[in-house]
């Protein structure tokens, strides 16, 4: 194991008192337990301490989401108790899941996440890729999708919710490396297309200047704005050519006296040549065109057509890729991808994907200029521009508070085969382990756990082990939500599972006195111990009551009857008391000897069952055989005769009288059956 | 103060024991903390509380320096004493439940050297097997191992209980972590493992995840953490890793019920989760300096 090669994360434990206390800790199965103890306690006493706990702290958006900010002040112990008050934390490290609006997002991408997994895999070269392109772009719309629903909460509910636009910053930026990531990655785009994407790129997520945009365009006088410019900049920079020209020719018609100059530079402008996406044209022949109309753009600014127009100037410089022009225009770019998109537009337009990593290295230290350091964001994406996927992932690990992101992308990024076999100390690979991670985070979720099944039955080395692991620790509050899990645990052959499970909703049921359902989980569990114990419930209260409670069950134990003895004595008896209750008494008393006799009754019950015998024996009809009431009459003998001498004395008048009951009724039935067969045989 | 805290099975209670010898019960559900029960039987400081599994009903362990062990169950929606073991003649350390398919078996470690077994028997009948003079000086912590039946694969018959091996590990002042195994209904010591330069304070046996191989993690006064692997199934060869070394006592290391993070906490106020994977991440969590 080697050492940790970052310094960790701190997460600080608010209220937690340095001073007079240590931290000890506890695992739950989704959460760390934390308490203020003094270890050594051998010895020392426990100093007292009563503080009062600080309210939840709200990260600043601006700071990127470095840390797992997932703290919840729970706090036990006594609060409001003496001096020896201490308290307890509970740590758990993924909050997102219980965020309503990201619900969304779990549910629909693990849609997507199930479709990718069974998707045709026989699918080759481009259609494949087309296929992956799709899926990749579902998942961003899923990002978008939430982004907005997290918007509207955040202006709706701004002030008890402040960190909603938090999340929406999160949401933005996950999109933005994702987006990313499908161009360079998935859709792997070559020289040409791949400024056209990274141009849509830029277009799609650089929305500080938006609101200026809008509000130039819809102004009565557009040109007259004082910030019609700014907007003129900020399409030729995203390289919207006609929007920009459209613009001008406002400008233009403003401005007769610069007619000539804009001609020239709407000229240019419409002239420039961009790769195209179809095959009409080769690298080489854009190039060529793209050569000599950089050189024409050069001879008319050279000329000093533009020299009275400072504005159009740095656009026709621009238009030159002039470093030192586009970076004036810092602002209206914001941020160095921006800056590097425009300098390819500009400068190399035909850049091919291998070649990025300087441009992009330069962009970004040509616009941070030494003023500001790299946030993590900015290392994530320059990893992408890198093509160090693998870095990509680990920094967008460390960054982001949930698996979501990591688990879902990297998935995808395997499905391209674009990552190589990484051999982690468990031996599984890195799809694996994310995807074990980020489904275990939903195992503490009510309901989203059923979600995690899926992703655990993807994951070839330990999904069956931490699915098991896991399931086992779901709250069973419900029969419904009980049997919800067993059926997932049955279809997949998880024998222990579903006995654990069994036996754990057959001792709740016991507890709370709901016998039948108690003996049916018992049952199911193939629990023999846990049948009996029920079953002498059953016994012990038909005794008490002289009724069975729950006969449909009892009634139709069918084969299950013989998982224990007692539990197959109950089923018989009550089939006894079925068969007497439908006057089939011969039957009856077969079945009651047997019972006796073939020793399924325990001993306890013998003297239950001969008084019930009692009745058959009083019958008209003669219902016991000569043979069956010497077997009865033994069965008497021997329970008397167990009981020792002692015993015999403290048996009460009850006991006694019934015994004598039976005797007497015991032998008028012999004689009266040593007649009926003795006549039968007489005739 | 607090010496333990423990969250159930599910995640819905904790159960926190205290040096005001009162063993405390919370529903923690949905965020919340409610006072379910105050327990009192202890009569010295309660180290250590520990949960059964849910198939035997609400039951919990708590062990003290008064030298009993309590074990407490919920009937009918209370909570109350259903067995007290007072064999121990010294502060017994640390209380640990097997895995519940051997039933419902607790050990428990003391500072008179002994290790305890109280297995619940039925109707209320608890046996005890003691393993006397387990660690010289005192025994500071017990763990059990995942329950693995030898060809498991094979599905028992119904009402037959399969032959399981019973391990657990423990530690203790003598700085040994050492290993022991059921056999005929006896219990032997069956590893020594050495490693420690002062006492061992925890051990923790990682909850498996279908490998071969067992892991458990140590720690120790002279402020080591090790990981011993053992790759046969026969438990002869253990062989440890330092995982750190801290500057200060480590008292406490538990596993992640996937064992893919170790959780350790140290005397310098620190709780370290380490995880041994890619993106090794480690968390520390620390009191506020505020």
């Amino acid at each position: 194991m080697e050492e940790l090669d970052a310094e960790p994360p701190l997460m600080v434990v608010p209220g937690a008192d340095p001073v007079a206390r240590q931290l000890c800790f506890a695992w739950g199965p989704a959460e760390v337990l934390v308490c203020e103890t003094l270890f050594g306690r051998r010895g020392g006493s426990p100093i007292p301490v009563l503080r009062p706990i600080p309210g939840p702290r709200s990260p600043s958006p601006t700071r990127s989401p470095s840390r797992p900010r997932a703290l919840t002040g729970c706090v036990a112990g006594t609060g409001e108790g003496g001096p020896s008050a201490s308290r307890v934390f509970v740590v758990r490290k993924d909050q997102d899941i219980y965020i309503q609006t990201l619900r969304k997002l779990f549910n629909e991408s693990h849609g997507i996440f199930i479709g990718l997994q069974r998707s045709e895999e026989e699918l080759v070269g481009k259609s494949r890729k087309a296929q992956l392109v799709q899926v990749s772009k579902n998942y961003r719309s899923v990002i978008r999708a939430c982004m907005e629903d997290m918007h509207q909460a955040a202006c709706k509910f701004f002030e008890t919710w402040p960190c909603c636009f938090f999340q929406v910053s999160i949401l933005s930026a996950m999109e933005l490396i994702w987006n990313l990531c499908e161009i360079l990655f998935v859709e792997a785009a070559a020289a040409g297309p791949l400024l056209l994407r990274l141009l849509d790129w830029v277009r799609l997520h650089v929305c500080d200047v938006d609101n200026m945009v809008r509000e130039v365009l819809s102004s009565e006088n557009p040109s007259k704005h004082k910030l019609f410019w700014n907007v003129v900049d900020v399409f030729v920079l995203q390289g919207r050519m006609d929007e920009a020209r459209h613009l001008l020719s406002k400008e233009a018609s403003a401005n007769p006296t610069s007619v000539n100059m804009y001609k020239i530079l709407d000229d240019l402008m419409k002239k420039m040549p961009v790769p195209s996406l179809g095959n009409t044209q080769t690298l080489t022949e854009m190039e060529l065109k793209w050569q000599h109309w950089h050189e024409e753009c050069q001879r008319y600014l050279q000329d000093g057509t533009f020299a009275s127009n400072s504005h159009m100037e740095s656009i026709c410089k621009i238009l030159l890729g002039d470093e030192d022009a586009i970076l004036e225009k810092k602002e209206l770019m914001t941020t160095w991808y921006h800056f590097l998109v425009t300098r390819l537009l500009y400068s190399h337009p035909t850049v091919k994907p291998m070649e990025l990593r300087f441009y992009a290295q330069s962009s970004m230290d040509l616009f941070l200029g030494g003023e500001s350091s790299p946030e993590p964001l900015d290392t994530i994406l320059m990893a992408a521009f890198e093509f160090e996927m693998h870095q990509v992932i680990k920094e967008c690990s460390i960054a982001l508070s949930n698996w979501w992101f990591v688990a879902h992308l990297t998935d995808l990024l395997d499905h391209c085969k674009l990552l190589q076999s990484h051999n982690l100390y468990f031996g599984s690979n890195m799809r694996e382990f994310l995807l074990l991670e980020y489904a275990s985070g939903l195992f503490s979720h009510h309901s989203l756990w059923q979600l995690g099944v899926d992703y655990f039955d993807h994951c070839p080395e330990y999904g069956r082990v931490y699915l098991e692991l896991h399931i086992e620790r779901i709250p069973l509050n419900t029969e419904q939500k009980a049997l919800k899990v067993l059926r997932i645990c049955e279809q997949r052959q998880m024998h222990e599972q579903v006995r654990s499970i069994c036996k754990i909703m057959a001792m709740k049921a016991l507890r709370n006195n709901r016998l039948g359902s108690a003996l049916s989980w018992s049952i199911r569990a193939k629990d023999a111990a846990f049948a009996t114990l029920i079953s002498d419930r059953f016994l012990k209260d038909y005794c008490e009551r002289g009724c069975f409670s729950d006969l449909d069950l009892i009634d139709n134990l069918g084969p299950s009857m013989l998982l224990s003895d007692r539990l197959t004595f109950l089923g018989k008896y009550r089939e006894f008391h079925r068969l007497y209750g439908e006057k089939r008494f011969s039957e009856a008393a077969k079945l009651l000897l047997m019972l006796m006799t073939a020793h399924i009754a325990p001993c306890s019950f013998w003297m239950t069952l001969l008084t019930d015998a009692l009745p058959l024996l009083e019958q008209k009809e003669v219902v016991f055989s000569a043979e069956q009431t010497y077997e009865l009459m033994r069965c008497l003998e021997d329970l008397t005769a167990g009981k020792s001498d002692k015993q015999k004395f403290q048996v009460d008048d009850v006991e006694t009288m019934k015994v004598e009951m039976l005797r007497l009724a015991l032998a008028r039935n012999l004689a009266r059956v040593i007649v009926k067969e003795g006549t039968l045989e007489g005739s | 103060m607090i010496h333990d805290a423990q969250m159930d099975y599910y995640g819905t209670r904790l159960a926190t024991c205290s040096s005001d010898r009162s063993v405390k019960i919370f529903d923690v559900r949905n965020g919340g903390q409610i006072l379910i029960a105050d327990l009192r039987g202890h009569e010295g400081p309660v180290w250590q509380v520990a949960w059964a599994h849910p198939m035997y009903g609400n039951i919990l362990a708590s062990c003290s320096y008064d030298r009993k062990v309590i074990v407490w169950k919920e009937e009918n929606g209370t909570w109350e004493k259903t067995y007290e073991y007072t064999g121990h003649d010294s502060s017994v350390n640390s209380v640990c439940w097997a895995p519940h398919d051997y039933g419902l078996i607790l050990a428990c470690g003391s500072s008179d050297g002994a290790i305890s077994l109280l297995s619940y028997t039925g109707d209320g009948q608890w046996e005890v097997k003691k393993i006397s003079n387990a660690h010289t000086i005192g025994c500071n912590a017990v763990s059990w191992a995942p329950a693995v039946v030898p060809g498991s694969l094979i599905e028992q018959p119904s009402g037959q209980k399969p032959n399981y091996i019973k391990r657990f590990a423990s530690g203790g002042c003598d700085n040994l972590v050492k290993i022991w195994k059921e056999e005929d209904g006896q219990w032997k010591e069956e590893q020594k493992l050495e490693a420690h330069s002062d006492w061992v304070r925890d051990v923790a046996w990682a909850p498996s995840i279908g490998l071969p191989t067992s892991t458990i993690a140590s720690c120790s006064q002279d402020g080591r953490v090790f990981i011993w692997t053992c790759d046969d199934a026969s438990g002869n060869s253990w062989s440890p890793k330092l995982l750190h070394k801290f500057n200060d006592v480590v008292w406490h290391v538990s596993w992640s019920i996937t064992a893919n993070i170790l959780a350790v906490s140290g005397g310098d106020n620190k709780v370290t989760a380490t995880s041994d994977h890619y993106t090794r991440f480690a968390m520390f969590l620390e009191p506020d300096e505020n």
